[in-house]
């Protein structure tokens, strides 16, 4: 009899777990750590049994209460290092606080699990209800439908004179905007170098063009260091912390516009072509570590923090983690920004990085047939985009959204922030970044070849000529 | 006598029916979407175009797809040889008497395939780095200092580097299949041959490895299995890098779908791959019926 009743138990265990499992569609721990602690500066819900997010129960007066479901990727780990990560969660914490009728549903990963995850329920038509949007994903998924147009929501925003409109332009498309962009406005190619060991190379400060460079090289080689220490396993990092700044200073803005528009340039055309065998020419010269192909960017930042490199080119991202080691040693006052050298025989632009917000807040086109929940969401797309998060991230930070804020005072703030600060913003100019546009599908095919191109194994008409094929087939 | 305690029929179906169930929720019902969605084109969201068959011909003259499929074959072979030579090698070599401590040797042995594939990428990751790994550290140690590398940046060699974990993670697994296949043997044959003089090797070779022929096949149609879908150790250390010098079929299909967001071409290379694996299982099946049909064994 007893071992009938546990038998019927554990069955009846094994079906709900089998249930519990297909049941769930908000996943509200935080993925990127292991465990699921509970964390306490966000809030957190349990997921309820029903498989719809659309909890709609709107009370008479018309102020919605029900549930919202929100996906980011600014973990607690993140917000630890990142200034945009860390006035994001506190906008959404003041706002959840500010509306306890509703039920904000969060759903955090880690940012590389997260763009895998949105694509994918992208793919199955499940998007939440707000959600972080990619600008190389906005054509795609506008054609599909699936993201709100936010043209008249932004044009009637109450901090819409407040805005740099310059953001916008990854996120639209055919006139239409489709997202309201978030976090900081960061750069994704900025070289960190150690002045204190280029002054004993004789410079002081980091050389102008990549033949000083290549001089230097000597000197390091002979120390033992690598000259700049970059990461490329992923792939991704060889486009959008090099190429995005070395392209555009063979080419111009305007090339790039044009591709974005569809309006006639190529990938094959010789400007860029020339950017491309620059970039292969440099990097089989030996001024990187020679593992660049097989460690990231996250292992390449560890080789300059501990002097095994003298510089490093990353994006913002990286600064934000290499200040949080180096603060209070002796590197931290001695560490330094410059912008990418100039190539020999390129002579569009000079002094250019690329910089641009990569994400912006974009509501779910399904929120047009609830008026109370959407007005919701946008209330909270404005908030965390708004006044409230640029005074956040300025003041703690020296940071910029895409709100502007008068007066951001910079005497609070360190050397190392107010240089990085005058690097971003003040003293360079800006060009785009590649793959906040067009498809990732493109990037995709340039990324691949571009690694094998790196290593010496394709020549770089064949990479461009490649790429061109995907844009053709794919935007 | 166990017909006595043996449970009703339908209760033996009840109870099967659970994880009949969920393979077949985890197993074909993918793959029937799959082959649905590998007729359309569909870049992800809400709208499909039937295009029939166009994604099946881009597939047919995909470089790099037939490049995968190579590198998947080159798994195979190195797997066979490695996983299931190398596991019959250490099952005769800890079933002779001369070794002490089978247990350990055993335990030991199965041990790696016990832990996650991704963790082995990692350490395996670790061992080939340039800096400090343990490869190269050997190499200087040894005074070859010339011949260090970045390992995983070499297109020519990364397959065969991808292969060594893939195969030391495995042997483990097919000791057991085999050690159990080899105690199943008659002790008295096995005491006959010694009697009439046989040495180890030619035991091994006319006796033992004959008589589990049938649990050989079932060995080479699981690694050729697995290795045809291949994926976690080649994510984790190259994401097919560098470039495409290491891609296996079942990476190319996670990139197309979700990297690149063509799930319809995606879902097209998914049934490729299923068509593919029969193929080249059945391949070896007849093989292997071709070369033990003289020598029946009952």
């Amino acid at each position: 009899m007893k071992k009938k009743l546990v038998s019927v138990f554990m069955v009846v265990f094994l079906i709900t777990a089998l249930f519990a499992g297909c049941g769930q569609t908000d996943d509200t721990t935080d993925t990127s750590t292991e465990d699921t602690s509970t964390d306490d500066t966000s809030t957190q819900d349990t997921s309820t049994e029903d498989t719809s997010t659309d909890d709609t129960s709107t009370e008479e007066n018309g102020a919605y209460t029900g549930e919202l479901s929100l996906m980011h990727f600014s973990t607690s780990e993140e917000s630890e290092g990142n200034g945009g990560s860390d006035g994001f969660r506190t906008m959404v914490t003041e706002w959840d606080e500010a509306n306890p009728d509703i039920t904000l549903v969060q759903n955090v990963l880690a940012n590389d699990d997260y763009k895998t995850q949105i694509a994918t329920l992208a793919a199955a038509d499940d998007l939440p209800d707000v959600f972080l949007l990619q600008g190389m994903n906005t054509r795609a998924w506008a054609e599909q439908g699936l993201v709100m147009d936010m043209t008249e929501i932004i044009n009637s925003s109450p901090y819409n004179d407040q805005y740099d409109h310059s953001f916008f332009f990854p996120f639209t498309y055919n006139d239409s905007i489709y997202g309201l962009p978030v976090l900081t406005g960061g750069t994704t190619t900025v070289v960190v170098y150690d002045q204190a060991i280029w002054q004993e190379a004789g410079y002081d400060t980091f050389p102008e063009t990549w033949d000083e460079v290549m001089e230097a090289d000597a000197f390091f080689e002979e120390q033992g260091m690598d000259t700049i220490a970059f990461g490329n396993s992923g792939k991704w990092q060889a486009n959008s912390c090099f190429l995005s700044a070395v392209g555009n200073r063979f080419t111009g803005n305007d090339w790039f516009y044009s591709m974005v528009d569809k309006s006639g340039a190529a990938f094959t055309d010789q400007e860029f072509v020339d950017s491309l065998q620059f970039t292969q020419d440099i990097f089989t010269s030996g001024v990187f570590n020679p593992d660049f192909n097989a460690i990231n960017n996250e292992d390449a930042r560890e080789l300059f923090i501990a002097g095994d490199a003298s510089a490093f080119i990353g994006g913002n991202w990286d600064v934000s983690y290499i200040q949080s080691v180096l603060e209070g040693t002796e590197m931290y006052d001695t560490t330094k920004f410059a912008v990418i050298p100039q190539p020999a025989g390129a002579d569009a632009t000079t002094r250019t990085h690329a910089i641009g917000m990569g994400f912006a807040v974009a509501i779910n086109s399904k929120l047009a047939d609830n008026p109370e929940k959407l007005a919701a969401a946008i209330d909270l797309a404005y908030k965390v985009t708004g006044p409230d998060f640029a005074e956040y991230v300025g003041a703690n930070y020296a940071l910029g959204g895409l709100t502007k804020v008068d007066n951001v005072d910079l005497s609070n703030f360190d050397q190392f922030t107010v240089d990085f600060y005058n690097y971003s913003y003040v003293d360079n100019k800006a060009c785009e970044i590649y793959d906040s546009y067009i498809s990732s599908a493109v990037w995709d095919v340039l990324n691949t070849d571009l690694q094998m191109m790196l290593n010496g194994d394709i020549d770089p008409q064949t990479v461009a000529e490649n790429a061109q094929a995907s844009y053709e087939a794919n935007y | 006598m166990l017909n006595s305690i043996r449970p009703k029929n339908r209760v033996i179906f009840a109870y099967l029916l659970i994880p009949v169930a969920i393979y077949v929720f985890a197993v074909f019902v993918p793959l029937v979407t799959a082959g649905y969605y590998s007729f359309f084109e569909w870049q992800g969201g809400p709208n499909k175009s039937f295009i029939g068959i166009e994604n099946f011909k881009t597939l047919m003259n995909d470089e790099i797809f037939w490049m995968s499929f190579q590198h998947n074959i080159f798994l195979v072979i190195a797997c066979i040889i490695g996983q299931i030579g190398l596991a019959l090698l250490f099952v005769l070599m800890i079933n002779s008497k001369l070794v002490k401590f089978k247990g350990i040797h055993r335990t030991f042995g199965f041990f790696p395939s016990t832990i996650a594939a991704v963790a082995i990428g990692f350490i395996w990751t670790m061992v080939f780095d340039y800096r400090r790994g343990i490869l190269n550290w050997i190499l200087e140690f040894i005074g070859q200092e010339e011949h260090t590398k970045v390992w995983l940046n070499e297109p020519d060699l990364v397959m065969l580097l991808i292969a060594i974990p893939l195969i030391w993670q495995f042997i483990g697994y097919f000791m057991i299949i085999l050690l159990s296949a080899i105690s199943s043997i008659d002790k008295s044959i096995i005491e006959v041959s010694e009697i009439d003089g046989a040495n180890a090797v030619q035991r091994a070779i006319y006796i033992i490895i004959p008589l589990i022929k049938n649990t050989l096949l079932v060995c080479v149609t699981l690694c050729v299995a697995g290795n045809m879908k291949a994926f976690d150790h080649i994510f984790v250390m190259t994401t097919g890098g560098p470039g495409n010098a290491s891609m296996v079929m079942a990476l190319y299909g996670y990139k197309v779908s979700f990297m690149q967001q063509n799930m319809g071409y995606g879902s097209a290379i998914s049934i490729g791959i299923f068509v593919l694996s029969l193929l080249v299982i059945g391949a070896f099946q007849l093989v292997t019926k071709v070369l033990s049909s003289d020598k029946e064994v009952v």
